[in-house]
């Protein structure tokens, strides 16, 4: 017999010690509790989906969608948020749902009176702070803590021409400053992204890069082809640290493949073509050459790097696929080095990413040449860092009393008398 | 959900299960649900880099405070688990699905294993004086096990230990089938294999007769799962598990799932799609 400690007696379902006030209350919430299950149960739906009336898949969308258009340009403290109608159907308790969600103040947010504005290509950024690939979903994911227009643009997940289950677990790993990630390009394919994305991308209120990937160059063109159309899409990021399933080599290790791969993505669309660069090549900077001869619009430096750790008690690798990608602050220094590699051979503009954490990150790469910043990893940390550092980045310009955050780009770049840094602004 | 800095107002050891953070933090007190959780940023730099998550153990909706069991895993879990007194903490949450407990239920069965105790204990003092509710707790020995006098009072409390040093000597599935019959309700939250077994238990009697009694609370069951987390905010898709819809996250989808949707191989979560 396991050991009991003797029961109290409770009166059997009757609610004790409750006034009739909280009865109904109870009551109340009970019946919403039990119609989801039943309801779940029905119609074969997760709790979660009954929950928010509809599919999961989906569900995002709307808890987004309102808030950011609530918000949109709206200076409004957060208190007067209204409280999006999905919010409301997922919070049994409705003095939960009365409570407003405590959004970051964008009213407080002071980068407007500065002139942020940069040029990716024929793309023109409200400011160059973007979300890095993979660690802000499709966009919509952090709009219950800040606006995501606030953004200077959107970049997706990795998207591929056909779903994909991703890799085995497990797919992240704590590393010094950084982690290691593998997570296999898990998504809905371009079809599937289409579907689901397409009608918040119109009003997200900042350009959607869409990060396309693929084994091979018909499916980079399939999934551009896809999406180019889609009412949001401003420009197209070609993730090449992908291998090729003719050879296996990384398209991005190799300068001839990743030039293929960006001609017959410029030949598809008259978006911008931005073509991200992998630390893991033996010649980065001969691969930036390749890719601007065919005609990139602008390079994003760079992808994560190969990495393990050793789960020392079970005695083999962490990762379910071994190696996977590192990133954060631990590869910050070599992300700053070869933008400042990159930016001495090409001409077309370098979004940097790797390891930014705060403005002052952002600035090492913007003067190490970069136009723009990509944040990713540190979000998971501090989901506002992208908005910090906008905060910051305008700071800097007004302290420094600068024209335009241009100003800085390419600064600690060695002179170089035939090209100078071009920190002219053209809004053409 | 709400990014808010928590105060910790009170640090207790538990024995083996860790340390327990009293945390006053109203905004995130008042929106969270059995079940959730709160990502935790272990300091305010970037080594350790990774937030962790940790279920709530007790929502004080009107008293503004949560606590979180935290065990001192890896540099960040340290972290954590030495916070004292006056200490700030880093919260986003609540984050993730919560526990349904059916209006009917009169007789509600929680199991829990370890730090899954977290959530049955939220359960245990929501539901302690609406319905019957009795808390089967295992543990490897009695220090593994939840303090009896954080408890309510009219919940009764069963506990097994592996080595039979307080309790049943056994896991709690051996348990399991004395509380079945009783139970209109079961939810559980522990480490994988306990779920597991959970999982088996229920295959076998979802291919038994009908009639059982009990049968239904095990088929309807509901569990929270772990799993390894990145950013919890559903980007990333670092915490994906297997269940009958798909590749669904622990932090959205999850961590409550039905015990039926989970799917398991060998006493852990099933593998995921290999690439490609
Ligand atoms: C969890 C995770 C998923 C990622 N997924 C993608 C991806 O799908 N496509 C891609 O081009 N880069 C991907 N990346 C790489 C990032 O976009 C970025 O280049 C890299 O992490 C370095 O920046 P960071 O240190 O700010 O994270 C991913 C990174 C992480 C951490
Ligand atoms: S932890 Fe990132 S999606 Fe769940």
């Amino acid at each position: 017999m396991p050991w009991r400690r003797p029961r109290k007696r409770v009166e059997r379902g009757g609610l004790v010690r409750s006034s009739p006030e909280e009865r109904i209350e109870e009551a109340a919430e009970d019946d919403e509790a039990s119609d989801a299950v039943e309801l779940a149960a029905l119609e074969g739906a997760s709790l979660d989906e009954v929950a928010l009336g509809e599919p999961t898949g989906t569900a995002e969308s709307s808890l987004a969608l309102p808030l950011a258009q609530a918000l949109k340009g709206v200076d409004l403290p957060s208190e007067t948020t209204a409280t999006p109608k999905a919010r409301r159907a997922r919070a049994p308790r409705p003095e939960i749902a009365a409570r407003p969600t405590s959004r970051y103040p964008i009213g407080s947010l002071a980068i407007d009176d500065v002139d942020l504005r940069v040029r990716i290509g024929s793309l023109e950024l409200r400011n160059p702070v973007m979300p890095a690939s993979g660690c802000f979903g499709w966009g919509l994911d952090y709009a219950e803590l800040f606006d995501p227009a606030l953004l200077g643009a959107i970049v997706t997940k990795g998207t591929t021409p056909k779903k994909r289950p991703g890799n085995p677990q497990y797919r992240i790993a704590e590393t010094p400053s950084g982690i290691l990630n593998s997570i296999g390009l898990e998504n809905p394919g371009a079809e599937g992204v289409a579907r689901s994305y397409a009608k918040q991308w119109r009003d997200i209120g900042a350009p959607v890069i869409v990060n396309v990937a693929g084994y091979s160059i018909e499916d980079y063109v399939f999934v551009v082809r896809t999406l180019a159309d889609v009412p949001g899409v401003a420009a197209f990021e070609l993730n090449i640290s992908c291998p090729n399933v003719d050879g296996g080599m990384l398209f991005g290790t190799d300068p001839l493949l990743a030039a293929q791969v960006t001609e017959a993505v410029k030949a598809e669309t008259d978006l911008p073509v931005i073509v991200k660069l992998t630390p893991n090549a033996p010649d980065v900077v001969a691969v930036a050459m390749a890719i601007e001869s065919a005609g990139a619009d602008a390079l994003t430096c760079i992808n994560t790097m190969l990495g393990m750790r050793i789960d020392v008690r079970r005695r083999r690798p962490i990762l379910g696929t071994r190696s996977g990608g590192l990133s954060g602050p631990a590869v910050r220094p070599i992300a700053v080095h070869l933008t400042y590699q990159v930016a001495q051979r090409v001409s077309i503009p370098i979004i940097g990413a790797g390891g930014v954490t705060s403005t002052e990150d952002a600035l090492e790469f913007l003067m190490a040449g970069a136009s723009a910043v990509q944040i990713g990893t540190a979000t998971f940390a501090d989901p506002l860092a992208p908005v910090r550092c906008l905060e910051g980045l305008a700071a800097h310009v007004r302290d420094a009393r600068l024209a335009s955050i241009r100003e800085v780009i390419g600064v600690a770049l060695p002179p170089k008398p035939s090209s100078e840094p071009d920190t002219e602004y053209r809004a053409e | 959900m709400v990014l808010e800095t928590g105060r910790v107002v009170q640090a207790s050891d538990i024995g083996e299960l860790g340390t327990l953070l009293a945390i006053r933090a109203p905004d995130i007190a008042s929106r969270a649900r059995p079940g959730q959780f709160a990502h935790v940023r272990p300091g305010t730099g970037w080594d350790p880099l990774l937030r962790r998550p940790y279920s709530f153990c007790r929502i004080d909706r009107d008293g503004g405070e949560i606590e979180l069991i935290v065990k001192a895993l890896g540099s960040g879990g340290e972290w954590i688990a030495t916070r004292r007194p006056g200490d700030a903490l880093d919260l986003l949450g609540p984050l993730g699905t919560s526990f349904v407990v059916q209006r009917d239920t009169r007789n509600l069965l929680l199991v829990a294993g370890g730090t899954g105790i977290a959530p049955m204990r939220v359960l245990a003092e929501q539901e302690g004086d609406r319905r019957s509710v009795t808390l089967l707790m295992g543990g490897r020995t009695i220090r593994h096990l939840w303090p009896s006098d954080r408890l309510p009072a009219a919940v009764e409390y069963v506990t097994t230990t592996e080595d039979g040093s307080f309790g049943t000597r056994g896991r709690v599935t051996d348990v399991l089938a004395e509380l079945m019959p009783w139970a209109d309700q079961i939810i559980a939250c522990g480490p994988w294999p306990m779920l597991a077994a959970l999982s088996r238990l229920r295959e076998d009697l979802r291919r038994g007769p009908a009639t059982r009694v009990g049968r239904n609370a095990l088929l309807d069951a509901q569990i929270a799962v772990e799993q390894h987390m990145g950013c919890a905010m559903g980007v990333c898709r670092a915490c994906v598990i297997v269940t009958e819809r798909g590749n669904e996250r622990v932090c959205r989808e999850g961590p409550v799932f039905g015990l039926g949707d989970v799917r398991f191989e060998r006493g852990e979560p099933a593998t995921v799609g290999l690439d490609r």
